[in-house]
């Protein structure tokens, strides 16, 4: 096998062979499209949305859904729906970036413990360390520190995300990293940094795509907790653990001030849920992720 | 073995110190002024003035920070800035509840989430499965605290069948069991999703190994294979992963005492957090990351003793 | 859909819940033991000592564990004997002599005489030691002396006048303390114990979650307000803390609680309609919210853009949404049932006009910007508010932030968590900020709040007026009724001008119980729910 020809093979078939395999089962069809949906909900929220999320109409408080507010009106008076949309953006946004910047650092960890050898035992026992905290006390911990908000919960999930993607990545790069068209490469004089991205991201990046699908609606899901304790997003700020939060005082009168987010961000986990468990059956069913 | 746990415990010690940081961290960047706090809404400047020499807060940074370390050391984790009382002291109140939901949550969906991923490794492929696995992908999909607010307004409000305003006594008391009856069925249900998995995973895993495939070859039933063979060494990776996800169910209990005003210290941490009370939220960040600390460890050691191979190693 | 989903759910969990807990729901459905009452509450205080707490939470236990030389009537207005059966004011206005009632006792049994009385005035202002800092200390009036002259007779000298002492002897600040037990448990009084001479006794307290106290058997003393002067007819009263609104709202309606005051208002249309539950409301209740704005900030320094708030903000319809319809939409600074209030400045505080607003704005050249706000002189009319966070903040602040967009003017909200909040609001950093307060009179709303003394806390406004001053010394002193009810219009009228603070509005207090207990009626001194609790019974 030659250095060149694996990913060469790789690329070609694989997107639509993913694609048609994640099509074929309806779980993954299903959550694939939700996610695309919510996705584009989000991002055209400012369009779609039918009125202002910050606009009070003091005349209709607490107002089931019904023809004129589809989704009802909350103890402001303020839509709904709008802030629903404009709500999943923020919870979306908390959630990817919180992703992006645990899971790049993590990716980097994983990477270097599985390349230099020498700071592996290292890199993988501060890992380790790090997974001893549980995520719920990171989110504590910074709210203590920086206070609450939505910052602090972007941190906090970050660094709950750095030793997971750091394992996983360092996992799947040392199966690569026995094999012989590595030190092949490496006796051409190949650079790390070349070696790394050419040939042992690619093959990881599977794992990290199902990971970061998976663990974006674990994500979703702690934010969404630490907003609902007042520890995350300040109101008047949409986010739909917050607005969860928010119409909990008035369960008994107006549950669907709680509900509907509450149910929001149900369809946002499991959708990620289903699609990150279709794509590891599709990509890799060996994965233990 | 021996190695392993002391392996173990060392990889402990600078969690331990990690734990530590956090805490000091904690004492320093106060960004309000606790004598203001505890002056009230009326209080003129020179009654902050007071307030603030009676509390020691004048004494420069470092000064403070000796102390703390000090008090530290012998097991005084500082008086709380809003309401005086002994941190040590609430921790002490607050942590007994919290053990108790974590227990009776524990209690019932561990056995569930096994039963459940057991009959769906058994009728691997079949209709069941696949519903189970539906199930236990939306329990981890739920939000816990959608889970209690359902159970509160249909269980506790529409049907009052049962309280949801906190502890009612000791679990040994009528009112007790009553009252953690919806709490404890909020935190469980959010698990029974993670362990069905878990165990259905392993158990079909084991059912592809040498000797469960002897036995079956043995002409044993298909039902005993899964019962004596395959089950019995699915539990351990169980176990264990059930260990991981402790940290998971500290997070529910978070919530799951906030909803329910379970008086333990996770609503004790997010109370002393938004009211800035830093002693309080310090005390317990470093008791609920030791007690996280302390199963791992200690699952990581059960797990040693029940796996013949990590035993020689 | 929902349909669908209630019936699923009903079938899952009915089935496997109706199977397991009903047989033992009907055990446990008796659980309050027969003459015990239980109140529920939404915050628990951070101590029982009268001296150092001004929390509600502390006075609504306070004031059940011992007593005040003076009592406050049902119309908020008449002062009834309490300790004190009589009283004298010398001709001067500067010294009150108490005549104490001679039968009364602490819990522990101790007679109480006028050195109690000696000992606990001057701890509360600050004259025992250990020394104790009460903030409102200067609600005891400009005290020279206090002096026993008696085993039991006290005399209480003034440097000066101090027309409101009476009124403010009643608050539960001023309730009789034990030397020795105070000097006794130490920082731990109202922690570990108390020993008063109320009609209750302290029994025993888990903080934040429940306070129990214990009927005093030979109570006999109770203020002539109430129908029973005591022993009082229920044995325990224990106080449970529940922080969930919601939550109180089902136990009351449940049976597992009696009684409560923290009921938020949109449930009280529903609870009202329950038959099981009463209520019991209090007219002359002096509890307002506001706005309040810092007048020497930028900005908010403009009377234009003060009286602008005013009309931008629609406090008709805030009552409605935040209250639910449940409180007086205000306008004067002094609720109209209060002593002193003064009716003129009522119409001279800016309506809600929104139109107007702009017009106004336009005029006094403050222009709309490109952004929606508007600017005059390089200066965005744009101001930072602070609130302590709490729903009733959180909601009217939002609506109050749209009913100002609407006029072209920004505000931005910041919430603290009211242990922080109160830190946050005695600082310079903010230029508006949202707060609610008691009162008993327009002299004691308003000398707390806008002498240039009390300047930068409480007077948060940095109200800087000589005039309002002197005023408010002369309404102070009160000698003369006539002429405090003159010189307080002229403060009213003056706010009511220049605008620095935007009344909200005035909260009700309803007491809801259940029908087990009879006796309940809203008082309201200081925001307390049921006064001392002697007409408390179990009826069923």
């Amino acid at each position: 096998m030659s250095a060149a020809a694996i990913p060469a093979m790789d690329k070609a078939p694989r997107r639509p062979t993913v694609l048609r395999m994640l099509m074929r089962d309806t779980g993954g069809a299903i959550s694939l499209f939700v996610v695309i949906l919510i996705l584009l909900l989000a991002l055209f929220a400012p369009w779609l949305s039918p009125r202002d999320p910050y606009e009070t109409d003091l005349l209709a408080i607490m107002q089931p859904p019904d023809g004129q507010y589809w989704l009802g009106t909350d103890g402001q008076g303020r839509d709904i729906l709008a802030r629903m949309l404009y709500g999943l953006q923020v919870t979306l946004f908390m959630g990817l970036a919180s992703l992006v910047v645990g899971g790049t650092i993590g990716a980097l960890v994983g990477f270097l413990a599985a390349f230099y050898r020498r700071v592996d035992g290292l890199l993988m026992r501060l890992m380790d360390i790090m997974l001893s905290f549980p995520a719920i006390l990171f989110g504590l911990a910074l709210a203590a520190i920086f206070g609450p908000g939505l910052t602090s919960v972007i941190i906090a999930l970050s660094i709950a995300t750095v030793p997971l993607m750091a394992r996983i990545v360092r996992s799947s790069a040392l199966v690569v990293m026995g094999l012989d068209y590595i030190e092949a490469a490496r006796a051409t004089g190949m650079s790390d940094t070349r070696l790394i991205l050419r040939h042992l991201a690619p093959n990881c990046l599977s794992a990290i795509f199902v990971f970061s699908t998976l663990r974006l609606g674990q994500v979703i899901l702690l934010g969404s907790a630490l907003s609902f304790l007042g520890l995350g997003a300040q109101p008047p700020v949409a986010e739909l653990g917050a607005m969860a939060a928010q119409g909990r005082s008035f369960l008994f009168i107006a549950p669907h001030i709680s509900v509907i987010p509450s149910v929001g961000i149900f369809v946002i986990v499991l959708a990620f849920n289903l699609l990150g468990d279709a794509l590891r059956d599709a990509l890799d069913p060996r994965l233990r992720i | 073995m021996l190695r392993h746990a002391v392996q173990r415990i060392g990889l402990a010690i600078p969690v331990l110190f990690g734990v530590l940081l956090i805490g000091f961290l904690l004492m320093q960047v106060v960004p309000t002024d606790p004598a203001t706090v505890r002056a009230g809404p009326q209080a003129t400047a020179e009654v902050i003035a007071e307030i603030r020499a009676e509390l020691g807060l004048d004494a420069p940074i470092y000064v403070q920070f000796g102390k703390y370390l000090w008090r530290l050391a012998q097991g005084d984790l500082g008086v709380s800035i809003i309401n005086n009382v002994a941190v040590t002291e609430e921790l002490g109140n607050t942590i007994g509840p919290t053990l108790e939901l974590m227990v009776s949550a524990l209690f019932w969906s561990i056995p569930l989430g096994i039963f459940l991923g057991t009959i769906a490794a058994y009728w691997r492929g079949s209709l069941l499965d696949k519903a189970i696995m539906a199930v236990s992908v939306a329990g981890v999909s739920v939000p816990v605290f959608f889970l209690g607010l359902v159970l509160i307004w249909f269980v506790g409000f529409q049907w009052q069948l049962l309280p949801f305003t906190g502890r009612g006594g000791p679990l040994w008391s009528m009112d007790g069991i009553l009252a953690i009856i919806l709490p404890a069925v909020t935190l469980g249900g959010v698990f029974i999703g993670p362990v069905a998995r878990m165990t259905r995973t392993a158990v079909v895993d084991t059912l592809s190994a040498e000797h469960v495939r002897t036995a079956r070859a043995k002409g044993l039933p298909e039902r005993l294979v899964v019962l004596r063979h395959a089950l019995r060494n699915a539990l351990i990776p169980v176990i264990t992963l059930i260990g991981l996800q402790i940290g998971f169910l500290l997070g529910g209990a978070v919530v799951t005492e906030t909803i329910f005003s379970w008086p333990g210290v996770g609503r004790l941490a997010v109370g002393a957090i938004l009211s800035a009370d830093f002693p309080m939220a310090q005390g317990t960040i470093i008791v609920l990351s030791l007690g996280f600390i302390l199963v791992n460890l200690a699952v990581d050691l059960l797990y040693a003793v029940l796996d013949p191979r990590v035993r020689q190693a | 859909m929902i349909k669908t989903w209630r019936r699923a759910t009903l079938g899952g969990l009915a089935a496997l819940g109706l199977a397991i807990t009903a047989p033992l729901f009907e055990a446990g459905a008796q659980t309050q033991p027969r003459n015990q009452i239980t109140f529920m509450r939404e915050i628990d205080s951070d101590r029982y000592d009268p001296h150092r707490s001004t929390a509600l939470a502390g006075g609504e236990i306070i004031q059940m564990l011992s007593d005040t030389l003076v009592s406050m009537d049902f119309d908020m207005r008449t002062i009834r004997p309490g300790l004190a059966e009589r009283w004298e004011v010398s001709p001067d206005g500067k010294t009150y002599t108490f005549h104490l009632r001679t039968n009364v006792t602490f819990c522990d049994g101790k007679p109480f005489t006028a050195e109690d009385v000696v000992y606990s005035i001057n701890r509360w202002i600050g004259r025992t030691t250990p020394r104790v800092v009460s903030p409102v200390a200067w609600r005891a009036g400009p005290v020279k002396e206090i002096r026993a002259t008696g085993p039991h007779t006290v005399e209480y000298e003034l440097n000066e006048p101090f027309g409101e002492l009476l009124p403010q002897l009643s608050q539960y600040f001023g309730v009789m303390v034990d030397r020795a037990t105070v000097e006794r448990l130490g920082d731990n009084f109202g922690v570990q114990g108390f020993n008063g001479t109320g009609p209750y006794c302290w029994g025993n307290w888990t903080p934040r979650s429940e306070f129990v106290m214990t009927r005093h058997p030979t109570y006999r003393w109770g203020p002539p307000v109430l129908q029973n002067q005591g022993p009082a007819h229920v044995e325990r009263i224990v106080w449970r803390v529940i922080p969930e609104a919601a939550a109180r709202v089902a136990a009351l309606q449940a049976g597992q609680a009696d009684i409560t005051q923290f009921i938020p208002e949109a449930f009280w249309d529903t609870m009202r309609r329950v038959p099981t539950i009463r209520s019991s409301t209090q007219p002359n209740y002096f509890w307002d919210v506001f706005l309040g704005f810092k007048v020497d900030k930028p900005v908010v320094s403009d009377p234009v853009i003060r009286r602008a708030a005013h009309m931008a903000v629609d406090r008709v319809g805030l009552t409605r949404a935040v209250w639910s319809g449940h409180a007086l939409p205000a306008r004067n600074i002094i609720n109209p049932n209060a002593l002193d209030y003064d009716a003129q400045s009522d119409a001279m505080v800016p309506n809600h006009d929104p139109a107007a607003a702009r017009r106004m704005l336009d005029e006094a050249g403050w222009r709309m910007g490109s952004d929606g706000v508007r600017v005059k002189d390089g200066q965005r009319a744009s101001f930072l508010m602070y609130g302590i966070t709490n729903l009733t903040n959180q909601r009217s602040a939002e609506i109050i932030q749209q009913g100002l967009r609407q006029v072209g003017i920004e505000m931005r909200v910041q919430m603290f968590d009211a242990t922080v909040a109160w830190g946050r609001l005695a600082t310079q950093e903010f230029d508006a900020y949202i707060l609610s307060y008691p009162y008993i009179s327009a002299t004691d709303a308003m000398s707390l709040y806008w002498h240039s003394r009390n300047r930068p806390s409480p007077n948060r406004m940095n109200w800087n007026d000589p005039e309002t001053d002197a005023w408010l010394e002369e309404a102070r002193r009160g000698t003369d009724p006539a002429r405090r009810a003159e010189v307080t219009a002229l403060i009213q009228r003056r706010l009511a001008e220049q605008a620095p603070w935007l009344t909200l509005a005035r909260t009700q207090l309803t007491v809801f119980s259940t029908q087990r207990v009879d006796g309940v009626r809203a008082h309201g001194l200081y925001g307390i729910g049921v006064y001392r609790g002697l007409d408390l019974r179990v009826v069923r």
